[in-house]
């Protein structure tokens, strides 16, 4: 006997899982990065009509270089949230990264040394994020925020609020040099975007973490080693926001205890948001986040070059989140829709 | 006659102080289909979720082949010791597609790392066929199948681990006529290959069409094991309902 039951119609089939039946332009076309695409193309418009400065190559450039720290903090703030978990502490790791990587270096230490135990510092702190919320079951929000604010008091203990300087010029180099015209900011991003496209979309890893923010439960019993996957996504994430924050001493030249915060935190969840990513776990895209934080990045520097008053950019990003979420809420229901 | 392919001694189980299972044991052999039955809060579900190494029995034994599976911690030991599950709520991740669900926990991979996706849609397309099941594309999202579509899909994807025990739990519960007979088919031919199938069930025609033995859970407790061609259903609603009472305490193995 065969099960015949009618199999979804054409229209019903999510893009995102390539059902054969759909044309290239619809799969296009209900993508949320063709959405983001669409506003950054507006924005940019308005913003060439205002000033003749915004298509010039250095402010094109400047756009791309200022998203680089948003897109490689929002690449493992993506996974984790893909995953099922959410992590509020990044901007103080962010500082805590950049902080403890730059005292190594004012002490003498090379930075291909200083680097890896800078991020190593962060990954711990990754860890403790993940026992707090799997082994106290705090809440992944109220964990991580309460692991932000002890870093902020230790980030500015440390310190004494000074900023941790000079800073080895073989260590800018990292990120103020180029390779080709192409500054190395901006390749460390395409490197840690392509290797989280890889995780995501090509390897197991990757379709378990969709699974476990998909439903956790599903996986559980389908065996998947929830804890360890957890365990990674706290410290991916943990490391991602310690990288962003290395890479930004470097472009600064300094360790600098007030460049982290909150509102890198907030840029951070708000790049992985606005790209597309689900908070209810599962799906997103790093393409998706990395036109998110191209747009935020977009949205700070078409604001002072149009001469509009800088206490718009957070109504404008406020109201594209918003949009973002609500627009990609009405997709999913019309894609998921009950039976 | 060898050892039980699945053999559940004394099994204790508690949730805080409510005590979910109070003894529960029964024998499945390879080969044949072994249903568990009882009225709601039984103990069914716990039953199967200890085999499958979600929870952990407080006392008793679980022993495959002969050997004591003490050390099942999750569901991933249950599946390196041969046991395949179908939950009740199927278990699918409504976010992947049927091919990602059906190899979830078994992905197949190239090279060691890359995910050897055109296999994995090769194999889900391959089981599915070879089970007579049509849900259209592998790609199709598995939120996007009606329940019927997605009970085929779980069990097919237990099918597909190829253990020599596979538990399904209620494997027919969002099921039609029609499907709920392609079901039974894909059991009788579990059976037939050599596996040892239990399966819960409320569905006492289903039980009676499919099952070898049947064994009754009441509060926690087996009230006792019987061969289906040697019982009457009023036999076993009397031993669900409490009108029969329960065997001697291990004396309900049919030989």
């Amino acid at each position: 006997m065969t099960v015949t039951a009618k199999p979804p119609s054409t229209q019903d089939r999510p893009a995102e899982h390539g059902g054969a039946r759909d044309s290239l332009l619809t799969k296009v076309l209900v993508r949320q990065e063709t959405t983001l695409v669409l506003v950054m193309i507006a924005i940019g418009v308005f913003a060439t009509a205002r000033s003749a400065l915004f298509l010039s190559e250095s402010n094109l450039t400047s756009i791309l270089r200022s998203s680089v720290i948003y897109f490689v903090m929002a690449c493992g703030a993506a996974l984790l949230v893909i995953g099922g978990g959410l992590d509020f502490s990044a901007g103080a790791v962010f500082t805590l990264g950049a902080l403890s990587t730059c005292k190594l270096l004012v002490e003498g230490v090379p930075w291909p040394l200083a680097v890896p135990a800078g991020l190593a510092v962060c990954c711990a702190v990754g860890a403790v994020n993940f026992a707090v919320v799997t082994y106290l079951h705090v809440p992944p929000i109220i964990a991580t925020l309460g692991t932000f604010y002890m870093l902020t008091g230790i980030d500015n203990l440390v310190t004494d609020g000074a900023d941790v300087l000079p800073l080895p010029a073989g260590f800018q180099r990292v990120a103020q040099g180029s390779v080709l015209g192409v500054s190395n900011d901006v390749l460390i991003a395409v490197a840690v975007g392509v290797l989280f496209w890889f995780l995501l979309e090509r390897t197991r890893f990757g379709v378990n973490v969709r699974a476990l923010g998909g439903n956790r439960q599903a996986a559980v019993g389908n065996g998947l080693r929830v804890f360890r996957l957890d365990l990674a996504l706290y410290v991916i994430a943990a490391a991602t926001a310690a990288l962003a924050g290395v890479v930004y001493s470097a472009q600064v030249g300094a360790g600098q205890v007030t460049a982290g915060g909150t509102s890198t935190t907030l840029n951070a969840v708000t790049a992985v948001l606005i790209g597309g990513v689900s908070l209810m776990g599962g799906m997103g895209s790093v393409q998706g986040v990395a036109v998110g934080a191209v747009l935020l990045s977009l949205i700070d520097n078409a604001l002072v070059l149009t001469g509009i008053p800088p206490q718009y950019n957070s109504i404008v990003i406020g109201a594209i989140l918003v949009s973002a979420v609500a627009v990609d809420h009405l997709r999913r229901a019309r894609i998921y829709r009950k039976r | 006659m060898p050892a039980p392919a699945l053999r559940l001694r004394g099994v204790r189980k508690w949730f805080g102080s409510v005590s979910a299972l109070e003894d529960v044991h029964f024998d499945a052999h390879a080969g044949e289909v072994h249903a568990i039955v009882g009225d709601n809060g039984a103990g069914k579900s716990t039953t199967i979720k200890i085999v499958a190494g979600v929870h952990r029995a407080d006392e008793g034994e679980v022993l495959v082949n002969g050997e004591e599976i003490g050390h099942v911690r999750s569901a991933a030991d249950a599946q390196e010791r041969g046991i395949a599950v179908v939950y009740q709520d199927l278990a699918l991740v409504e976010c992947l597609d049927i091919a990602h669900n059906m190899a979830l926990g078994n992905l197949p991979r190239r090279f060691g790392i890359v995910l050897d996706r055109r296999r994995m849609e090769r194999e889900a397309a391959r089981v599915l066929k070879d089970l007579k099941v049509r849900v259209g594309d592998v790609r199709t999202a598995a939120g996007l199948l009606s329940g019927g579509q997605r009970q085929v899909v779980a069990v097919a994807r237990a099918v597909r681990m190829d253990k020599p025990i596979m538990l399904l739990d209620e494997p027919t519960a969002a099921l039609g006529v029609q499907e709920t007979a392609h079901v039974g088919g894909i059991i009788d031919e579990l059976r037939a290959t050599g596996k040892a199938v239990v399966i819960v069930s409320h569905d006492l025609d289903f039980v009676f069409s499919h099952a070898d033995r049947v064994t009754v859970l009441r509060l926690g407790r087996t009230v006792g094991t019987r061969r289906v061609d040697e019982v009457g259903r009023e036999e076993v609603v009397g031993m669900i309902t409490g009108a029969v009472p329960p065997d001697a305490p291990h004396h309900d193995e049919v030989a």
